[in-house]
């Protein structure tokens, strides 16, 4: 792991790490990929990928329009609202 | 420090509690996590309505470790639980307190297998898709289950018996009739599975294998390397899953948001960082960077193949035997320092519960020690249960 990989990581999860989070996230990252070498001893080439550990597939339900909860209490636990919207900073300069 | 994360002024002689990773509408959900501090969700999890539907009281909610996947709950925002210089599970401590029969818990990564073993309690994670995840902080989908802990084997079934069944509101259900199969007669010992144990550990494992042959049943010991890997391919998949799942909190809708921000992107940003604890922050870069162009196949792909080769050795196993026995966790406590010699205790120590994790078959934890059967056979596995806790009185 390099560190502009490592930046890149975190610009596309949203995170900004401490140099202290950093550095142990590179040692995490380290043991990490030192147990993976493990799985490469497997020869999985004739093995199909397990997705669904049980022979379900996700139902597909009715496709019926619902109102199951109003806009005032979806907005309830919100930081910011403004008469029924969601308030953000500016995303248009 | 919090046993509770929230508690009801509720007596009650059926009385149960939830952990904070499922839904409630009269009490707030925060997973452990600054993130969903305060948070009131809309609706229940479709297991509490089945609790309250057959009489059960729901008294309260467990802390929890953020997002369920540490080691017993030490990375709650509320600050871990230490008693006597050791490490403690809030779940664990209701139970042992006597105030409620049982607890409804997500087991994401072994959390509840291993409080169990550690405080002498029963707990059963079920085969996946017999209980509905319906109203639960979704973490790592494709292997938590909603699981039951008790001090005894009897209450387990009992509620397990209660929250079990399809649920056509969870994609994942699977449908009805269950046949859960019943009667051991033959078991695995995975001695290859009791690496890195101690004295402790290793007693309860014999002392259980005599309970069994003094029950008849033929206990073998059995080596298989390939289920050793489980840990390694789950640490993938779960952080993977757990990347994607905690997307969703950027401070907008619900959950925290930064007091501090000079655009939307640093919103995002500083909301999560601030939010978010170190463990979580380092396994979503590391699920992230698994799920990248350059990793995918190498290492997410991999992940899901080994899955099926250690499903197929189970099915191998179980083809000649009722279930496996191994150890829930390396010893009997961690000590309030073990997290510091032991960084990266979530991802070693879930070798002894991820077998179960990422196959989704069920694992009974009683007597210290863990079994594992096959799917559906989640009331056989507690029964052993009962032999055991038989043999302790």
């Amino acid at each position: 792991m390099d560190k502009d990989t490592f930046r890149r990581l975190e610009l596309l999860n949203q995170l900004k790490l401490t140099e202290t989070e950093k550095a142990d996230a590179f040692a995490f990252f380290g043991s990490r990929e030192k147990e993976r070498l493990a799985l490469d001893k497997i020869d999985t080439s004739s093995v199909e990928r397990m997705v669904h550990v049980m022979p379900i597939m996700t139902v597909v339900r009715e496709d019926v329009a619902v109102q199951k909860f109003s806009r005032e209490a979806l907005q309830q636990g919100a930081p910011e609202t403004d008469e029924g919207y969601w308030c953000v900073p500016r995303v248009v300069e | 420090m919090k046993i509770y994360s929230s508690k009801l002024d509720k007596k009650s002689d059926k009385a149960i509690v939830v952990d904070d990773m499922l839904l409630t509408v009269d009490m707030p959900t925060s997973a452990g996590s600054k993130m969903l501090d305060g948070y009131m969700s809309l609706f229940e999890a479709e297991a509490i309505t089945r609790l309250k539907a057959n009489g059960y009281d729901i008294v309260g909610k467990a802390d929890v470790g953020e997002f369920s996947f540490d080691l017993l709950g030490e990375t709650s925002c509320n600050g871990a639980i230490v008693k006597d210089g050791k490490l403690c599970n809030a779940s664990a401590e209701i139970l042992k307190a006597d105030e409620a029969v049982a607890t409804v818990n997500l087991e994401v990564n072994g959390t509840v297998i291993r409080a169990a073993a550690q405080n002498d309690l029963c707990a059963v994670k079920p085969t996946y898709g017999t209980v509905s995840r319906y109203g639960t902080v979704p973490v790592a989908c494709s292997g938590e289950c909603v699981s039951v802990m008790s001090r005894n084997a009897s209450v387990c079934r009992e509620v397990l018996g209660v929250i079990a069944g399809h649920d056509d509101k969870d994609g994942t259900s699977l449908p009805e009739p269950y046949e859960y199969t019943s009667g051991v007669r033959r078991v695995a010992f995975l001695k290859s599975m009791t690496q890195g144990i101690d004295g402790e550990i290793s007693e309860k494992l014999s002392s259980f294998k005599a309970t069994l042959e003094k029950n008849g049943v033929e206990v073998c010991e059995l080596d298989d390397e390939v289920i050793c890997l489980s840990n390694i391919a789950w640490n993938i998949l779960m952080s993977s899953e757990l990347c994607n799942n905690v997307s969703r909190y950027d401070g907008v809708k619900y959950g925290h948001r930064a007091e501090s921000f000079s655009g939307i992107d640093e919103l995002y940003t500083n909301s999560r960082t601030e939010a978010f604890g170190e463990l979580l922050k380092k396994t979503i870069l590391f699920g992230s960077d698994n799920l990248s162009t350059e990793n995918y196949m190498k290492v997410y792909d991999k992940a899901l193949r080994i899955r099926r080769v250690i499903s197929e050795a189970f099915a191998k196993i179980f083809g000649e035997f009722d279930a496996a026995l191994m150890p829930a966790c390396s010893t009997l406590s961690y000590g309030e320092d073990y997290l510091q010699s032991n960084k990266d205790a979530a991802f070693t120590e879930n070798f002894y519960t991820a077998p179960a994790s990422i196959t989704g078959l069920p694992a009974v934890a009683v007597g210290g020690i863990q079994l594992i059967g096959k799917a559906f056979s989640d009331m056989m596995l507690l029964e052993a249960a009962e032999l055991c806790e038989k043999e302790g009185k």
